[in-house]
């Protein structure tokens, strides 16, 4: 399972991941504090040329930008039919600047870094019982199943196809979640044995 | 702990499988069937942790989300409000679920039935009307009319979550459902 990190060196690359998350988190909430059209709009001039000095990097978001862009157009649209082309340049903008921002952070910062600050971020609740370290082996685990199960889901469906001629679809969910808790419970006491948790 | 990364990876599989389209043509993507079946199957309080950890990992930029999508980017589109009403809705719908009765497997998939409709499908409406009212700028109205279109393919994601249910609660006598 890859990330979306991208591996074509940037300015941005060298800023630290909590920096760059800190800066998002500002961006998102002041953009969708004001309604100055000025201001959204050098925000998004900003953001857009931002985004574009990553160059080759952001060729692995490409299938996000279509998106992103299809969302623009659909919303723009939209409002310009209810007559309110005000509302909906404020709402594009927004998107575009805040969106734009987060696929530059997503390109840019390794997830382990993103992991650690987010480690970081959760180390207060710690007093409450949370074990903010548990969090990267529980990603770690999380990945290693989502390849196996897609490989049981497609196994599944194999069987299905020689069997009937037809795809599973909704008929093999039933076996592959009853698989899925079956391997959950050999997982837990394995990890209860080697760890004690 | 092992339960809460395997059933946030199954949902992440939900995502890889194909969307299939029902007679009518509309889609199914089968990752809302994951939050209600980690309500269903796990409870409140471990189905609320597999959302979250699954969220998380999408969050720090891996494409897990229906058609590769990931990123901190995804939680400002207009649809931002359905994932983050995705751990909400699955901790009721694990609340519903513990409360209902649940000791036949006849009675545990009505019981995941009535559950998920609240939790999949009613909490994880509201909280997305909400984002569209505050990120697409919708009214309520248009952001309500909106969201209807979904249900209807919400509401047999519901059956289908009865039904694996009921292949649980036969095939695994043992299973805590609900918790």
């Amino acid at each position: 399972m890859g990330s979306l990190y991208s591996d074509h060196p940037t300015w941005l690359h060298g800023v630290p991941a909590g920096v760059k998350l800190a800066v998002l988190a500002l961006l998102g909430t002041g953009v969708f504090y004001t309604h100055a059209l000025a201001v959204l709009l050098a925000s998004t001039a900003c953001c857009v040329l931002i985004f574009a000095s990553l160059g080759r990097a952001t060729l692995r978001a490409k299938p996000l930008l279509m998106g992103l862009v299809l969302a623009s157009v659909l919303i723009g649209l939209f409002h310009l039919y209810m007559q309110q082309p005000w509302v909906g340049a404020v709402s594009v903008l927004r998107l575009l600047c805040t969106a734009l921002m987060g696929m530059a952070l997503t390109l840019t910062t390794r997830y382990t870094d993103l992991l650690r600050v987010l480690e970081w971020l959760l180390a207060p609740l710690r007093v409450l019982g949370v074990q903010p370290e548990r969090l990267s082996m529980q990603v770690a685990l999380m990945l290693r199943f989502t390849e196996h199960f897609f490989v049981v889901w497609r196994r599944l469906d194999d069987a299905h196809r020689l069997r009937t001629g037809k795809a599973g679809g909704f008929k093999i969910l039933a076996p592959l979640t009853l698989h899925m808790l079956m391997a959950a419970r050999r997982v837990a006491d394995t990890l209860h044995v080697r760890y004690r948790r | 702990m092992a339960l809460v990364s395997l059933f946030a990876a199954l949902i992440a599989v939900f995502g890889l499988i194909p969307k299939i389209d029902l007679p009518l043509g509309v889609p199914i993507t089968l990752q809302t069937l994951g939050v209600m079946l980690a309500g269903c199957l796990l409870g409140p309080k471990r189905a609320l942790q597999a959302l979250m950890l699954f969220l998380a990992a999408v969050a720090i930029g891996l494409p897990l989300l229906s058609g590769g999508r990931g990123g901190v980017g995804v939680f400002f589109s207009p649809a931002s409000g359905y994932l983050i009403g995705w751990p909400v809705g699955a901790w009721v719908t694990g609340m519903v679920m513990h409360l209902l009765p649940h000791a036949t497997p006849r009675g545990a998939a009505i019981s995941a039935f009535l559950a998920s409709a609240v939790g999949g499908l009613l909490v994880v409406h509201v909280f997305g009307v909400v984002g569209l009212v505050n990120i697409a700028n919708l009214s309520w109205e248009q952001a309500i009319m909106g969201t209807l279109v979904f249900v209807p393919g919400d509401l047999i994601k519901c059956v289908l979550c009865a039904t694996v249910v009921h292949t649980v609660a036969r095939g695994l006598p043992d299973w805590r459902l609900g918790g």
